[in-house]
């Protein structure tokens, strides 16, 4: 691996955000976490990321809602949604809104691990 | 016995309208002619007592003349008797009798079993004013007719005779009169009540009966009821205006009961929106609850399924967690399909742009994978019976898929046309849905790895995805199934391993479109 990748997940639940962390971490990814909205935005204030894995719902503004500026602030960074299954309207907002992935929870940690290669991936390819 | 008699009469005169009719019709009849009878009987009574009385006259007028004679021949009383006795055999003749001017009896002759005559006051009166007298009388044998003819008596003075004659032959003949007026009237009047009977029997009781009958059947609610109309009188006229009343009603009655089965249809179906609508809060609310803590679950036990050995002891505790974690999750998922996809509003509806929409979205994501995307969609393609936003879920899947599974440098096409674009060599296809009528079909091409035909045949069950190969996000396959289906139209998935997969699906036309003709592909994007 050439270069460590970043990945912010923010997500309100402790034992969720553990679990990613873990997992990813595992994986070899340079990990930060951020348990809200306002959290996410003090991380990326500080430091840059790859991808940001977010929840969509979340005290405070969604993960929906914090999409379209994170889009703005950090445009190198992908963005992999999560949402309760069966939510289809925040899938068809998310893509319209930029999101790279989304994950319906639960979802499998393959799943994860194919869904975040692909948004990396495909920011490779954008990189001139 | 005899009251309970009247009191069937009276009831049938209260209730019964024909009995009614012909009593008061033979009343009338039987006063109008009873008096016409009665003075037409009274005067030929008194023609018959004239035509008596003239004849009367006329003999004794005839005996007088013949008496007057006689006695200026000196006849002795006893030839005059002889001689009343050849007349007094005239039939009807009671007696005659020949008074001299002082009102003696000449002679006299009576018939067998009639008393004698006496000078009475008529006689008298007749002698002193020499003029002819009548008059009747009533004997214990009969009523007779008295008539005193005055005539000259020998020697200047004035003598009568009289002549007595019984009415019996009158009244026989007055009283047959009487009895065949009876009878032919009696008779006339049986005619003229059985001719009624059946005249109203006919035309009105029974037209009548029908009517009520009717009436009653419709009161109990048989409103299919009609009553035959042969007749152009009153009560055909009252038929027509029944039958017409009746058809009202039932027009009415099937409206409200259209109407009442409208509104609780409706009432039904804003009951079920109501209760998939919670139902469906509900399982939204607990899939997006329980999706977390199931999600920290299961991604537990797959950290320990890639650490924990296959041949570990503990092994199969790990396994069950992992089985019992998806068995929940398709309980959320069985829970959701049954109330996630609202019906869609179909309506006349252009295609292009639909998966316009759709591809302008995605032309960024297409460029930054690098796969090109091609709408080869002609203009003027027909519209199709469709819900915009449901349609837009359905491509937008597709396209999504088609371009997860194209590598970089690869192509994703929108087609329209009957035929499907993959070779058919080697090609395999599944056909969820049918559709009825005439359709669009619109073609989404990849050229990806394509799908075995046992990958195929899994293709369309719900979220199955070909994602845990690496490959491919998409919400599956199943809700585009259901959306197209909602829209009676049909999904076709084809696939030739090595080539790609070709996704067609096909919609019904708006009422009026006409089916597509000739490929004219008008090309957008790149």
């Amino acid at each position: 691996m050439a270069k460590q990748r970043s990945i912010l997940v923010v997500d309100d639940d402790a034992e969720m955000r553990a679990l990613l962390l873990d997992v990813l971490r595992n994986e070899g990814y340079d990990v930060v976490e951020a348990r809200d909205g306002t959290e996410a935005v003090l991380a990326l204030r500080t430091r840059a990321f790859d991808l940001i894995l977010m929840d969509k719902n979340m005290p405070g503004p969604s993960g929906l809602d914090l999409l379209p500026g994170f889009r703005r602030v950090c445009p190198a960074s992908q963005i992999i949604l999560m949402t309760a299954f069966g939510d289809v309207p925040s899938y068809m907002e998310a893509v319209e809104k930029g999101a790279a992935e989304y994950l319906f929870k639960p979802f499998r940690m393959e799943e994860l691990r194919a869904a975040i290669a692909k948004a990396l991936h495909l920011d490779a390819q954008s990189r001139p | 016995m005899r009251g309970q008699w009247m009191r069937a009469i009276g009831d049938r005169l209260r209730h019964n309208l024909t009995t009614r009719l012909i009593l008061l019709s033979a009343l009338a009849l039987m006063v109008i002619t009873g008096i016409n009878d009665y003075t037409r009987l009274v005067s030929e009574r008194e023609h018959l007592i004239m035509q008596t009385r003239e004849d009367e006259r006329i003999f004794a007028e005839t005996l007088a003349l013949a008496a007057r004679y006689n006695l200026r021949r000196g006849r002795t009383t006893e030839e005059l008797e002889g001689l009343l006795e050849e007349i007094v055999a005239r039939p009807g003749l009671v007696a005659v009798t020949i008074y001299d001017p002082d009102a003696g009896i000449v002679a006299h002759t009576l018939a067998p079993g009639s008393e004698p005559a006496a000078p009475d006051e008529l006689v008298r009166r007749s002698l002193h004013q020499r003029e002819a007298v009548s008059a009747m009388a009533d004997r214990p044998s009969g009523r007779i007719l008295r008539y005193v003819q005055p005539f000259r008596w020998p020697g200047g003075r004035t003598g009568a005779i009289e002549v007595q004659q019984t009415l019996g032959a009158m009244e026989r003949q007055f009283r047959r009169a009487v009895r065949t007026t009876i009878v032919s009237r009696l008779l006339v009047l049986a005619l003229f009540v059985l001719s009624i009977v059946i005249l109203t029997r006919w035309s009105i009781a029974r037209p009548i009966r029908a009517l009520v009958a009717a009436a009653r059947a419709i009161g109990r609610g048989d409103l299919g009821q009609r009553i035959p109309v042969p007749r152009q009188d009153e009560i055909g006229e009252l038929a027509v205006e029944f039958n017409r009343m009746a058809e009202n009603l039932q027009t009415a009655n099937a409206e409200l009961v259209r109407q009442a089965e409208e509104r609780l249809r409706l009432e039904q179906e804003v009951q079920q929106a109501q209760k998939l609508a919670t139902v469906g809060m509900l399982a939204a609310e607990v899939a997006h609850e329980i999706g977390t803590p199931l999600n920290v679950i299961s991604g537990r036990a797959e950290v320990l399924d890639r650490i924990v050995p296959r041949d570990h002891p503990e092994r199969r505790n790990l396994d069950v967690i992992l089985g019992q974690t998806e068995r929940i999750k398709g309980i959320i998922r069985a829970l959701l399909d049954y109330t996630r996809p609202r019906r869609p509003a179909l309506r006349p509806e252009p295609i292009l742009p639909i998966v316009g929409r759709v591809a302008s979205l995605l032309m960024e994501r297409s460029r930054r994978r690098g796969v090109r995307l091609h709408l080869e969609l002609p203009i003027g393609l027909p519209s199709v019976m469709g819900d915009p936003e449901h349609l837009q879920q359905v491509f937008l899947n597709l396209i999504l898929n088609a371009m997860d599974v194209t590598e970089k440098g690869g192509t994703v096409r929108i087609t329209a046309g009957p035929d499907p674009a993959l070779p058919s060599e080697g090609r395999a296809g599944i056909l969820r849905g049918k559709a009825d009528g005439p359709t669009l079909a619109v073609h989404v091409i990849d050229t990806g790895a394509g799908l075995t035909a046992e990958e195929l045949s899994r293709v369309f069950e719900p979220f199955f995805s070909t994602k845990t190969t690496g490959k491919g996000t998409g919400l599956g396959l199943g809700i585009s199934e259901e959306i197209v289906r909602a829209h009676r139209g049909e999904i076709e998935m084809l696939s030739v391993p090595g080539k790609g997969t070709e996704v067609i699906v096909r919609i019904p036309l708006a009422d009026g479109a006409s089916a597509p003709t000739g490929p004219e592909a008008a090309e957008h994007g790149r």
